[in-house]
């Protein structure tokens, strides 16, 4: 068959117009799939027809539009509303969730401020225990401070009436100085030549053994008189001694605790008045 | 093809672009405003529950829808109901096929496709017209006009090459 004879026969038109019998419709649609140019000169004169047909269209009435589109919702609900439906799907889960919503803000609240309440209790009670330990070592400190204080009140005292001692125009000052036994030993004696008051400042004697003490002697016409016992601790200053009227030297001796009658040698140190 | 996954919005789109093109068709087969006015309805409800089968590889959409419409308006014209409710009018539509040659009266002859057929040799045109907007088979337009169904044959595939041309 030649194809162009075929193309012009007029069988193009009588086929778009549906004016083709069924035979011819068959023929034209396998010879179509077989030639681009029958389909060519199909689509050819369909396009001249479709700009002929809308060149030349009359103006439906709006009430068909309408119509149509009453009749297809009625009869087909669901599918020809196509964007319909899925809204109507896509709205309803909505609204419970908007109900919902305000139960589950005023939860969500209240975990909030639960948990809000919580981390702060955790967090005062934290503060709480810093601030008592704080407040424990400040009392402790405090303490420490009142015993430092009454400790160092008491030197104060001490060295103040050591130095208003010292400051006495009548106070005698004696060095005692060290022995072959103890070369690097010196003690000083005051001694009050109105008051005859003795008293005794360490500055430097070896430290006893355990059960003796140093014991002070006045040389009075070249015998020894007692003139009281040294406890070491508490030889921080000036330690007041035995009275003694008249003396021409003293010396240090190491006796047993509590003191002797009479000097055990060696002598310590030793001093002229 | 989004028409066939019945978008909503495509089909009103077709619409508006095509029913004024639709309506002109059916008002050269069916010369009656209110009557053409429901085929279109029709028309269009065809369009949207048979969009299935459409097939593209076949021609161009409107070319489908141009067939839906028309095919529409031949069956209302030829249902008993729309040919008693013309009986009773002053101007029968079926009368003139009854005298054979006496076809020259188109109703709605200055509109659409009916235009371009009025540039056709009468004998051309009477065929065209019985065949296109009548929607007879050539043996019945044979029958009609008392020709022999060859010269039908011959006649219209000569009439369609000319409307081609002034289509063109």
């Amino acid at each position: 068959m030649n194809i162009q004879e075929y193309i012009s026969s007029g069988i193009v038109e009588s086929y778009v117009l549906g004016l083709a019998s069924n035979e011819e419709r068959i023929e034209f649609e396998q010879l179509s799939a077989s030639h681009a140019e029958l389909r060519a000169a199909r689509e050819a004169f369909e396009i001249n027809l479709e700009q002929q047909a809308l060149g030349n269209a009359m103006p439906a009435p709006a009430a068909v539009k309408e119509k149509i589109w009453s009749e297809l919702d009625l009869k087909t609900a669901a599918p020809p509303i196509g964007k319909n439906a899925p809204v109507a799907v896509t709205m309803q889960p909505l609204t419970p969730v908007r109900t919902l919503s305000i139960a589950k803000l005023m939860a969500a609240a209240s975990i909030i401020l639960l948990l809000g309440s919580t981390l702060l209790n955790v967090y005062y009670y934290n503060q709480y225990k810093t601030s008592l330990a704080q407040l424990q070592d400040l009392i402790a400190s405090n303490q420490e401070t009142a015993k430092n204080t009454t400790i160092m009140q008491t030197k104060i005292d001490l060295y103040e009436k050591s130095l208003d001692l010292v400051k006495d125009s009548n106070m005698a000052i004696i060095a005692l100085k060290g022995q072959p036994v103890a070369p690097q030993s010196l003690t000083t004696v005051y001694w009050n030549k109105q008051t005859k008051d003795v008293y005794l400042l360490v500055n430097n004697l070896p430290v006893p053994v355990t059960g003796k003490q140093y014991q002070l002697w006045a040389i009075v016409d070249g015998v020894p008189v007692d003139a009281g016992t040294l406890n070491m601790n508490e030889a921080n200053g000036l330690v007041k001694m035995k009275n003694i009227p008249k003396a021409q030297a003293f010396a240090i001796t190491l006796e047993l605790a509590g003191g002797s009658k009479t000097p055990t040698m060696p002598i310590y140190v030793v001093g002229k008045a | 093809m989004s028409l066939k996954a019945r978008d909503q919005q495509s089909f009103s789109y077709l619409y508006d672009n095509y029913a004024g093109a639709l309506y002109s068709i059916v008002l050269q087969v069916v010369p009656d405003k209110e009557v053409a006015n429901d085929v279109l309805q029709e028309v269009f409800v065809n369009i949207w529950r048979k969009i299935e089968s459409y097939d593209p590889s076949k021609g161009r959409l409107f070319t489908w829808m141009l067939n839906v419409a028309r095919n529409l308006a031949i069956d209302m014209v030829r249902s008993k109901g729309y040919q008693n409710s013309q009986k009773n009018q002053s101007l029968p539509e079926g009368e003139y096929l009854d005298k054979g040659g006496a076809s020259t009266q188109l109703s709605v002859d200055n509109i659409g496709l009916k235009k371009v057929v009025g540039k056709l040799k009468t004998e051309h045109r009477v065929l065209i017209d019985l065949a296109y907007f009548k929607g007879y088979t050539h043996e019945e337009i044979a029958a009609i006009e008392n020709l022999p169904l060859g010269t039908v044959k011959t006649r219209i595939r000569s009439a369609l090459i000319q409307l081609r041309d002034y289509l063109k």
